[in-house]
């Protein structure tokens, strides 16, 4: 699914916390419909450099371009273009004290102006094809963890973003539920959405991604197509690594 | 046994019903709700504001930049210095303050003494208020801001309303403190429940009755203040959402 067309460049992006450098210069281009997959030990900088792409996290150094804009520049109204990038995190997130409808409809009602209704029959249609329709009335603490995700991804693709945003999503799942959101995602890679993706499931990679990524030591130490980056590998941090997880 | 009783009734009438001094108690019980009630609220407003600002400041001021950062600062300090004065200072002295020196050309006492306990409980209701914004998961105010929403948008729709429920028992605890703190109210004038009281003590001579009246009033109020923060927190217990 993957076109021409870059959604998102990154240019020599650099993040400090004070003494620590935790991404040291990363480049590259997300292409619309590109499905990457960003792998790397624990306390690699994966997470880092996915909060940075919304700028939840202000880098210290470089550029991101999102659609052509620099949403680096202090000029620019951020909260316009986070509106186009969804994002679904390891803990969920989700807000304890609306319904699960109302988790999805406070964005578009609020922020895209939509009407109640219409943002509510568009919930319901994103609920069915995650088959929680029925649980809509609920509250989130009534939910499962692979439910929980489920409702999610939903309520980020419910402002129609162009790109989302993965940070391990299935990490905090027991076991069993992990299947069920990684279906979810599949679909949405399937249906063309681009999507960053941060996880260790590397079964994922392997069929989904377009593209596999490793963070070592704050750069890019590795990247290919999945055949290339699982089969051959040639940074030997990244054999260890693939050692390990494999 | 009867000669106490009628010790009793005769005193009883002294106090309360000769002269109809039972209203004096009304009418002070009317002003001390009223000046406890928009108190209240008076110091919900502030409390939040500061709240607001306080911990907005911890959270985000090293990330903003030029004028924002300097609007902030300075919020911050006023906000910090506010806090100080009226915590270490005594209620009545501020009130006094207000009305003697500050307002001095008004004479709505019932008013200023209004905004005093307001002033005054806005800093108690900013700490409490802080902690219940500390108390959100930093994961709420990241999800509303990735979803798009400003910063303001993302503190009261998202961060606000569960600091508010965090904080509900310790905030309604502040209210009944703050009833009974406005029993300071005679200082400036006004004829609040215990100035009544008291009042009728200077008239009767005999301060048993009208200062034990005021005390149970007091009490009342506090006790079925208390039973409705009780209903309030097994309520928000039961329903985690
Ligand atoms: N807000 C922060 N302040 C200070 N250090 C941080 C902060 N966020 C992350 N770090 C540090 O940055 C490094 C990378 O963290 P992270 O991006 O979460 O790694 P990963 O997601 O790959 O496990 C870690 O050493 C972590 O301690
Ligand atoms: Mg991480």
């Amino acid at each position: 699914m993957t076109t021409d067309e870059i959604l998102i460049k990154v240019e020599d992006l650099k993040m400090d916390f004070g003494p620590v450098k935790v991404l040291k210069g990363i480049s590259t281009q997300i292409k619309k419909g590109e499905v990457l997959v960003i792998v790397g030990a624990s306390g690699s900088g994966k997470s880092t450099f996915l909060r940075t792409l919304n700028l939840l996290e202000e880098p210290t150094g470089g550029h991101i371009f999102f659609e052509g804009v620099d949403i680096t520049d202090e000029k620019i109204d951020i909260n316009l273009h986070r509106q186009k990038m969804g994002t679904v995190f390891q803990q969920f997130n989700l807000f304890p004290h609306m319904s699960i409808l109302y988790n999805m409809t406070l964005g578009p009602i609020k922020l895209l102006k939509k009407s109640k209704a219409e943002a509510e029959a568009e919930a319901m249609e994103l609920l069915k094809r995650v088959g929680l329709a029925d649980r809509a009335k609920a509250y989130p603490s009534q939910l499962s963890g692979g439910q929980k995700q489920r409702v999610a991804i939903v309520r980020a693709l419910a402002m129609h973003p162009d790109v989302m945003l993965f940070d391990e999503p299935t990490s905090a799942l027991d076991p069993e539920m992990v299947g069920e959101v990684l279906d979810v995602m599949k679909n949405l890679a399937k249906d063309g959405m681009t999507m960053v993706v941060v996880t260790h499931e590397m079964g994922f990679a392997r069929e989904v991604a377009d593209r596999v990524m490793f963070i070592c030591d704050g750069v890019i130490g590795e990247e290919g197509t999945p055949q290339e980056f699982f089969a051959s590998p040639k940074n030997p941090r990244l054999k260890d690594f693939l050692s390990k997880v494999l | 046994m009867s000669a106490w009783l009628e010790d009793f009734k005769s005193e009883f009438y002294l106090n309360f019903i000769k002269g109809d001094k039972w209203l004096w108690l009304v009418d002070g019980l009317k002003a001390t709700l009223k000046i406890a009630f928009f108190a209240v609220i008076l110091g919900i407003v502030i409390g939040v504001l500061v709240a607001v600002i306080r911990s907005s400041w911890d959270q985000n001021g090293k990330k903003l930049r030029g004028g924002a950062k300097f609007i902030m600062r300075i919020l911050n300090f006023i906000a910090k210095t506010y806090l100080t004065v009226i915590r270490g200072t005594p209620v009545v002295v501020q009130l006094m303050i207000m009305y003697y020196v500050i307002f001095a050309s008004s004479t709505n006492a019932i008013l200023i003494a209004t905004m005093a306990f307001g002033i005054n409980s806005g800093a108690y209701v900013a700490e409490i208020f802080r902690s219940g914004i500390m108390s959100v998961d930093k994961g709420q105010f990241e999800a509303g801001r990735s979803l798009g929403f400003n910063y303001i948008q993302t503190m009261w729709y998202i961060v606000i309303p569960q600091a508010l429920k965090n904080v509900l028992p310790a905030l309604a605890n502040e209210f009944i403190t703050l009833l009974k703190e406005t029993s300071v109210a005679g200082y400036v004038t006004i004829t609040d429940l215990t100035r009544a009281g008291d009042l009728i003590r200077g008239k009767t001579f005999s301060a048993f009755m009208p200062l034990i009246a005021v005390a149970l009033i007091y009490l009342v109020m506090v006790v079925i203040l208390t039973w409705l923060v009780g209903i309030l927190e097994r309520k928000l217990r039961t329903s985690d959402h």
